[in-house]
């Protein structure tokens, strides 16, 4: 339980080493997003296709705030949080009462209700052009300009996502929304209203992302109409699964994987996703742990080897 | 007294009527047994008592109280547990984990929901480990639920009721593709349990059936066609005439 701790705490002070900060920092950001949904796809088994519905409405609004109210970086984290916490609740309560097929239906169709909200809407969205003129409001008398400056704080609201999904996911609501995952029936005979968990499981999810959409804004100053998108939903889908949907750790891991690659191969290659396209081939046909089950898997061989 | 009670229940799937105009009486403490041949209805008057769905019309009385149509997951917070035909836990569970969460859901309090570790909940720990002693499968808590064989699954789905800490257990056939031997170990469970609490008892095996109720009720085509000690079950001729398709009598 310690390794993977002191793991992320290298990777975090080694990362603006190697790439630029900005980058650094849209990593754990990505990481935040990925946490919210783990809780759903990972634990609960629930594949949400809308997560960027959070994350976008939470980052249109934080950002408007901060752009004509100059409001205070907190408050702005915190509604972040809020209206992911609240859309999340009403696209829930729409998508908890169907299930499978349907379920994952629903909550990509009104992640394109959002979209397209978002995508007309111009007097307040820009549109196609996004928000721009986000602006990151002094704090404390700390300059969040400097982008190192940044990452830090960045990192510090990750490493804060991280212990709290921690606690949740290690308490009777994490045994709770696995043992529905497990058996949805069986948990509903032993006295838990499924719908409900679901909802909350949604709404605690909703929550990370509209944090991570409003640390998103501020990170690049603008909100492009892609984080409202599917685009986005499926790109934290993906993160997750390579990273590896049955672990805490997975969608933190797969965020570096999928930012960085993203980020550092494209430029060198246009047809990078080919490369992404290949992982998740290989995930879903002989990986369904992703990198965290290949990681577990090889500890196993070489501690088998070693006593032989 | 009668614990639970079905008024003149209906359960009708279009043109099926699975349960037809059943009115049941379950004394407290006592084992009361249902039987009747495959597709008699059994296992629907069972998901029509624990809230699975509603009837199509009469009532269920639990301790006097009218409790038709309250949800599947009421039930259990209002002391019945039931367990199921086909094996029904949580696979990637272990033992523990299966019966902690069913006792969790019904313990005294779920503060700390989202936030305290499971294993600070002693007095939810200590009766999910009861429960797992009580059918005798302490040694194996944790081991993983989908590596156990048949017959301990028979065991788990049984302590996983007994977790809730329940007033009436209703057991679906606990010993369904049991081995003859594992049927008299599973037979002297249910007897240990009698006593403790009020058991409604759907089983095929007769020889199971005769040796540990109370009572006994006959389902044939969706109604009771009869209902008596074993003694009175056994020489009823309408019964052996459901058994034996007519032949006898």
């Amino acid at each position: 339980m310690k390794r993977p701790f002191i793991l992320i705490l290298v990777s975090i002070f080694l990362l603006p080493l190697v790439v630029r900060p900005a980058i650094a920092s849209e990593i754990w950001i990505f990481a935040i997003f990925g946490l919210g949904l783990n809780l759903l796809l990972g634990y609960t088994g629930l594949l949400s296709f809308g997560q960027s519905t959070f994350f976008g409405s939470a980052a249109y609004v934080a950002g408007w705030l901060l752009k004509f109210y100059g409001i205070n970086a907190f408050l702005a984290l915190g509604i972040g949080v809020g209206v992911g916490a609240a859309s999340a609740a009403l696209v829930g309560y729409l998508c908890v009462q169907r299930s499978g097929l349907y379920f994952i239906m629903l909550t990509f169709a009104l992640n394109q209700l959002f979209y397209f909200t978002a995508y007309q809407w111009t007097s307040v969205t820009g549109g196609e052009d996004g928000m721009p003129g986000i602006p990151r409001p002094v704090l404390l008398g700390i300059d969040f300009k400097d982008p190192l400056v940044y990452y830090a704080f960045v990192s510090v609201l990750f490493l804060i996502s991280l212990y709290a999904m921690k606690r949740i996911v290690e308490s009777p609501l994490g045994k709770i929304l696995q043992a529905i995952r497990e058996n949805e029936i069986r948990a509903e005979a032993v006295g838990y209203n499924v719908p409900r968990f679901k909802l909350l499981a949604f709404i605690i999810g909703g929550a990370f992302s509209g944090l991570a959409g409003v640390l998103y804004a501020m990170l690049f100053g603008i909100v492009p109409l892609e984080a409202i998108s599917f685009v986005f939903s499926g790109n934290v889908v993906f993160a997750t699964l390579i990273g590896g949907s049955g672990s805490l750790y997975g969608p933190v891991i797969g965020s570096f994987v999928f930012i960085w690659l993203s980020e550092s191969v494209s430029t060198l290659w246009a047809r990078w996703p080919l490369l992404l396209g290949m992982a998740f081939v290989i995930v879903v046909l002989f990986l369904r742990g992703g990198i965290v089950e290949a990681w577990s898997r090889f500890w196993l061989w070489r501690s088998s080897k070693q006593k032989n | 007294m009668a614990i639970l009670e079905t008024k003149k229940l209906t359960k009708a799937f279009g043109a099926l009527t699975a349960v037809n105009d059943v009115s049941l009486a379950v004394e407290a403490g006592t084992l009361h047994s249902i039987i009747g041949p495959n597709g008699a209805g059994k296992t629907t008057l069972f998901n029509l008592l624990t809230g699975t769905f509603p009837p199509s019309s009469g009532r269920i009385l639990y301790d006097g109280r009218d409790i038709t149509g309250t949800p599947a997951s009421r039930i259990a917070h209002l002391g019945l547990a039931r367990s199921y035909q086909r094996t029904t836990v949580f696979p990637a569970f272990s033992l523990l984990d299966n019966v902690w969460t069913a006792a969790f859901a019904t313990g005294n309090s779920w503060s700390g929901l989202m936030w305290r570790r499971t294993d600070r909940y002693p007095e939810v720990t200590e009766r999910a480990r009861q429960a797992l002693s009580d059918v005798g499968l302490s040694s194996k808590s944790n081991q993983l639920a989908r590596e156990i064989s048949h017959g301990e699954h028979r065991q788990l789905e049984l302590a996983i009721a007994l977790a809730a800490a329940p007033r009436v257990l209703l057991l679906d056939e606990p010993a369904a593709g049991l081995s003859p031997d594992e049927t008299r170990k599973m037979v002297a469970l249910v007897r240990a349990l009698k006593g403790r609490y009020t058991i409604v008892l759907i089983e095929h095996k007769m020889d199971i059936i005769m040796s540990v109720s109370d009572r006994i009720s006959v389902m044939h085509f969706g109604s009771l066609i009869a209902e008596g000690t074993p003694e009175e079950i056994q020489k009823n001729p309408e019964v052996r005439r459901a058994y034996l398709g007519g032949v006898a009598a």
